[in-house]
């Protein structure tokens, strides 16, 4: 598949600090991709690298093949952007705001009218569109937000914490509409603090942490590397800690707990049926059963976390 | 769209919304120039013209007259520019532009060219009121109009030089207080270069404005106490090389990226 975003050896410094360093990354047209990362880990550098903002150390960058600086204008034309930092123009009421936003990508203006129109009424705020951003409530701002990024019907929409501050039913509206976007073959970049977030809506994510790419795969993937929960309630206590891992790879640990038993292992789920037979097999009779994924979230901070050691090993070597 | 021609409907969005920006905020734009050169006229023009000699072979009041239009033009140029350019970084909504495929030209272009035209807007502002307190003819038209659109566009091309250069609002009152007026007031807007000791004459020469002013003048008045065609030339060649200068900070992204 094509990529919408190329990425090669991509670095940003500001003096001694480094922001990127050295960043590789694909993501394929068409696609629903997650960045996630702790704050400072360079996810909005990174944005504002692809739109102009941030002006690029070394390494290349390019949107849907052209370069964000040699081809800075067809790269743009492409990218509608949501940045996590509000950025509106104050003067004017929202509905020219978009018309203004939609004219610089080469609306004219009749056609920049019916589309600000369309895009008010999509994130639901149309009866505030002769309102000034500063008058709209925090909930509001966010859906403005969105408004902006879709104005010029991009094939690239970039959201860097779409849903930061925003109220449940809220952000399950937004994600609605970004679906639907998706849906209809627009490439998503999506940034957010919400784990829970890129775990519903990513089909592949990237984990950033200090500059650095540390993975990319989809959240099935990453969650499949952490350990999941079986925790089985028998009727009566077994006398010994039954030794799973001895028969199964995936097996980590067995803890026993008078009857009430947890066998962590990597794919519970495939895991659990050996486990149930073998307890079978040995007379026990099970009174429940229940599966405990581990979460993108558990996975997230581990991985981070072993970013953070590397990093501390680094600079005391 | 086509983005292998020039971009006209972005410069165009861009250019309008530069100019309804300034429009729609009379109290800010419009209202204080008119108090300001009210004044003006009336305590230069009036109170204190009648005591005053003829300058030049004209009435006081029709002598500063060109002057003041050129002060208010040139001021209001280089404010809005600076300003709107300024207030665009400082609340991070120039980044509307900036993320769009609008080419630099195509943005200094639009920033230049609207902060002119509220320059020479005031310019005619200034004018209609001279003329409730004296009668004032056109000698020569196109060296008034030739003289308006370039001082208006050089002012403009360094206000958007000003705007991207401050890091805050007190760095655009310092650029307007301590370098504009000055610049202004010993421009020969209210005295003639003949009526002041030689060294300050010569020391006059090297400052730009005397040059409009005297431009501005001869359109109105017919006199200069500098040749205008050499002025227009020169003037005309400095907005050139300011613009250039823009377009050259904006692809760099000077005061603009990270």
């Amino acid at each position: 598949m094509a990529s919408a975003i190329e990425i090669r050896g991509l670095t940003k410094s500001y003096g001694d600090v480094t922001a990127l360093d050295g960043i590789d990354l694909d993501v394929p047209e068409g696609s629903f991709f997650g960045l996630l990362g702790p704050n400072g880990a360079g996810k909005t550098t990174f944005i504002n690298i692809l739109v102009g903002l941030v002006r690029k150390s070394g390494g290349t960058a390019s949107v849907f093949g052209y370069d964000v600086e040699a081809d800075y204008r067809e790269a743009r034309d492409r990218i509608g952007l949501a940045p996590q930092e509000f950025n509106v123009d104050r003067f004017f009421p929202i509905r020219e705001v978009l018309e203004h936003k939609a004219g610089y990508h080469g609306i004219p203006h009749d056609e920049a009218r019916e589309r600000a129109d369309d895009v008010l009424k999509r994130v639901g705020i149309y009866d505030k569109r002769d309102t000034r951003f500063d008058w709209l409530s925090g909930g509001m701002k966010r859906r403005f937000m969105l408004a902006r990024a879709l104005i010029t019907d991009p094939d690239l929409l970039i959201l860097d914490e779409p849903t930061a501050g925003v109220d449940v039913q809220l952000r399950h509206e937004l994600w609605e509409t970004i679906i639907d976007l998706n849906e209809q073959g627009t490439t998503i970049l999506l940034t957010t603090h919400y784990i829970e977030e890129a775990e519903r809506l990513c089909d592949e994510v990237a984990i950033l942490d200090s500059g650095r790419v540390l993975e990319v795969a989809s959240p099935d993937e990453l969650m499949d590397r952490g350990t999941d929960d079986i925790v089985i309630q028998l009727r009566d206590s077994p006398t010994a800690v039954p030794d799973f891992a001895a028969d199964n790879d995936r097996v980590e640990t067995v803890e026993l707990d008078g009857a009430r038993l947890v066998v962590t292992a990597q794919q519970g789920g495939l895991v659990a049926p050996d486990v149930v037979q073998a307890l079978d097999r040995d007379g026990h009779e099970i009174v429940d059963l229940e599966i405990s994924r581990t979460s993108l979230e558990e996975v997230f901070v581990e991985m981070t976390r072993q970013g953070e050691d590397r990093a501390t090993a680094e600079v005391q070597q | 769209m086509s983005l292998t021609s020039f971009d006209a409907t972005g410069f165009y969005a861009l250019l309008r919304r530069e100019i309804l920006r300034f429009v729609r905020r009379p109290r800010n734009t419009f209202v204080p120039p008119f108090i300001t050169n009210v004044l003006y006229f009336s305590v230069f023009g009036v109170i204190l013209g009648e005591r005053i000699n003829e300058i030049a072979g004209v009435p006081y009041i029709l002598f500063i007259l060109p002057g003041l239009i050129v002060l208010g033009a040139v001021s209001n140029a280089f404010e809005n520019a600076s300003f709107s350019i300024f207030h665009g970084r400082w609340n991070r909504y120039i980044e509307e532009a900036l993320t769009s495929p609008l080419s630099y030209t195509s943005m200094v272009g639009a920033y230049v060219l609207s902060s002119a035209m509220r320059g020479v807007l005031v310019g005619v502002l200034v004018a209609i009121i001279g003329m409730v307190f004296t009668t004032v003819g056109v000698a020569h038209p196109f060296y008034l109009v030739a003289f308006m659109l370039v001082i208006t566009l050089l002012f403009a091309g360094f206000g958007v030089i000003g705007g991207l250069w401050a890091d805050d609002f007190d760095d655009l009152t310092m650029m307007n207080q301590f370098i504009l007026r000055p610049l202004v007031f010993f421009g020969g807007v209210f005295y003639s270069l003949n009526e002041i000791p030689g060294i300050f004459r010569q020391a006059s020469l090297a400052n730009p404005m005397v040059y409009m002013v005297n431009g501005v003048r001869y359109g109105f008045l017919g006199v200069s106490e500098v040749n205008p065609n050499i002025s227009l030339a020169v003037l005309s060649l400095l907005t050139l090389a300011v613009v250039a200068v823009n377009i050259v900070l904006f692809r760099r992204g000077y005061g603009l990226t990270e």
